[in-house]
């Protein structure tokens, strides 16, 4: 992927000069090797610090709720995964398509570090289907392969099967270590409500309180909020500061649509539309 | 110098826990968390715990006091901080430096929080010098020495395989004398201190930020940020905290939570009006608190150069790039 930053830096500059855009999001160098951070760039100059590799991480499709007020035109990059973020945006009418320029980065996956200090593949790239961007206006670099696109629900399979009681356990063994620090639900770029619970807690529904109830909580109401709306993108679980395996849950649940409305997969076609969001008079019903 | 195996240290815990509560950094899962130490607990030492140890002396949760009402009266039932005495084990030279922090909040400047003060009183404090910085470590710059813990009751460091104990009180000593028949006299050294990866300079910053609160900088700064509360749940010296309700009908109990300035309803107040709107004024908040208002109250630089927040922020915010870009602003331009 480094080798489409000389064509992606000429692109943002050249958009910032001419005046198309006069925002372009992106990622600059972190405070290691290993790490970037998003870099929001509006003079052509700023486009110098501009990386391109595989450990550009973040999303930059959940910033876009914070311009939607924004006079002006907004560049951002986009990976697979981040392109998906974008179209849910866009469906949920958050940002309007003509707002935004999106420069596709065909993605061949992140790398981080392991527990010992290798670079590996990012653990939130596994079972990646869609590596390129699905919508874009310009796009880096010729497509490539995805990796292991079978593996999209490797992280629910070992589960079934398990009896009631063990997934419950091992849940709440994980709602212990919640911090509800709400990092999982900042980066998210489905959660684009106006009023979020999480953030307005001014309300009763859920508590401050930290126990299993109250973690459960949030975890239950957060993955059912999205469902449909998950894109997949793994950054919920990647900026976990206790390492919850939240995209379990995200999976398990994106699996359940597909068994009961077929085929679907969020953000991926901008026509589409979410089985959870629309009616059709075969949907299964065996509730009612 | 007394000392024991690095492998015979369950031992040891085994037999200090047989008096006392053992709190130290367990492996749970793949995180480690200060919680009680039972035979089988894993120990971790030399690495962060994902959760600083200011949980033990002011848990994210803490229940205060239930109520109920019945007709007229309301019976009112006061959690009573009370706590016996327990050791704190394994705690780092950086995690302690942030308790003198905690102290300074909880119990000075005529205010004495009788929850925190009843926990604090009761930690006898065994510290575990460093082997070495991880790569996010920064303690030196704040004025650290990785490889001494003032204010502990025990301080141990790892030479090769063996682990030294020093006694620094006479509880200390007291704690030592109870488990000398697992330890053998030995020559052992600290190794030679190493270099930080990272820094942060802090000389004068407190007076340069007090006339920088409308400067540009916050203008763009700010923008990565997404207004989470990792770094300051995981950082060891932010203290914010919040009361809560749980009612139910009649009857119920209060709460106080960790709050983050992070968080907009943090100041938001009664009328719906909000004092700092938007993401620019809360991080704002988060660096003037760490960097100018703590240290004109309490003289010390509220960051003890952990690295957690550099570790786990999830736009890498860095605090030593803020520091060394506050540091390079000039105020005349």
């Amino acid at each position: 992927m480094r080798e489409l930053v000389d064509k992606a830096k000429t692109i943002a500059k050249e958009l910032l000069a001419k005046g198309e855009v006069d925002l372009v999001m992106g990622w600059e160098k972190g405070t290691f090797e290993d790490k970037t951070s998003p870099l929001f760039m509006r003079k052509p100059e700023d486009v110098d610090k501009l990386v391109i590799n595989e450990f550009c991480f973040n999303s930059l499709a959940p910033y876009l709720l914070y311009y939607k007020n924004h006079q002006g035109k907004i560049a951002l990059f986009v990976k697979g995964c981040d392109s998906r973020g974008v179209v849910r945006l866009i469906q949920d009418e958050q940002v309007k398509r003509d707002k935004i320029y999106l420069i596709g980065v065909p993605c061949t996956g992140m790398m981080e570090l392991n527990h010992e200090g290798q670079l590996v593949d990012a653990a939130k790239c596994r079972g990646c289907t869609h590596p390129n961007p699905v919508l874009y206006d310009i796009i880096l670099g010729e497509e490539v392969e995805a990796k292991s696109p079978g593996e999209r629900f490797a992280a629910v399979e070992k589960e079934t099967g398990s009896a009631r009681e063990e997934v419950w356990k091992a849940w709440a063994r994980n709602y212990d270590k919640c911090i509800r620090c709400y990092a999982c639900q900042r980066i998210c770029p489905a959660c684009n409500c106006r009023e979020c619970i999480f953030v307005d807690q001014g309300q009763e529904w859920i508590e401050r309180r930290v126990d299993e109830t109250e973690n459960g909580a949030y975890s239950l109401i957060r993955a059912y909020h999205i469902a449909g709306r998950c894109v997949e993108c793994g950054e919920c679980e990647r900026v976990c500061p206790v390492g919850l395996p939240i995209m379990k849950l995200n999976k398990k649940i994106a699996k359940d649509i597909e068994e009961l409305f077929g085929p679907y997969e969020a953000g991926v076609d901008l026509e589409d539309k979410s089985p959870l969001g629309h009616f059709k008079y075969d949907d299964p019903e065996e509730f009612m | 110098m007394k000392a024991v195996n690095h492998k015979r240290l369950a031992d040891i815990l085994q037999e200090w826990s047989k008096g006392f509560k053992v709190v130290a950094p367990l492996k749970i899962d793949d995180n480690i968390r200060f919680k009680e130490w039972k035979e089988g607990s894993e120990v971790i030492l030399n690495e962060n715990s994902n959760i600083p140890p200011k949980e033990i002396f002011f848990p994210q949760t803490e229940e205060m006091y239930e109520y109920s009402i019945d007709k007229e009266n309301v019976e009112i039932k006061e959690q009573v901080p009370t706590q016996e005495e327990f050791i704190v084990f394994g705690i780092s030279p950086c995690d302690l430096k942030s308790l003198e922090m905690l102290d300074d909040l909880f119990l000075t400047k005529g205010f004495v929080d009788p929850y925190y003060k009843a926990k604090r009183d009761a930690a006898i404090i065994v510290a575990y010098l460093c082997d070495k910085p991880c790569r996010t470590c920064f303690c030196a710059s704040m004025g650290i020495n990785y490889q001494e813990a003032k204010g502990a009751d025990i301080v141990i460091f790892k030479d090769g395989e063996e682990l030294a104990f020093a006694a620094q009180s006479p509880k200390g000593e007291q704690l030592l004398g109870q488990v000398s028949p697992l330890l053998e006299e030995k020559e052992l050294k600290l190794p030679a201190p190493e270099e930080f990866v990272l820094k942060a300079d802090v000389e004068g910053l407190a007076e340069k930020l007090a006339s920088m609160f409308e400067h540009s900088y916050w203008d763009t700064a700010y923008e990565k940020c997404l207004n989470c509360g990792a770094c300051t749940y995981l950082c060891p010296t932010c203290h914010c905290f919040d009361i809560n309700s749980h009612n139910r009908c009649k009857q119920g109990f209060k709460t106080r939570c960790w709050d983050t300035c992070m968080f907009a309803d943090y100041t938001l107040m009664a009328g719906g009006h909000n004092p700092r709107p938007t993401r620019k004024e809360r991080f704002r908040n988060r660096f003037l608190h760490k960097l100018q208002y703590f240290p004109e109250r309490y003289e010390k630089t509220a960051c003890v150069g952990c690295g957690r927040c550099i570790k786990k922020c999830p736009v890498n915010v860095d605090i030593t790039a803020i520091i060394a870009q506050l540091k390079e602003v000039d105020l005349n331009g």
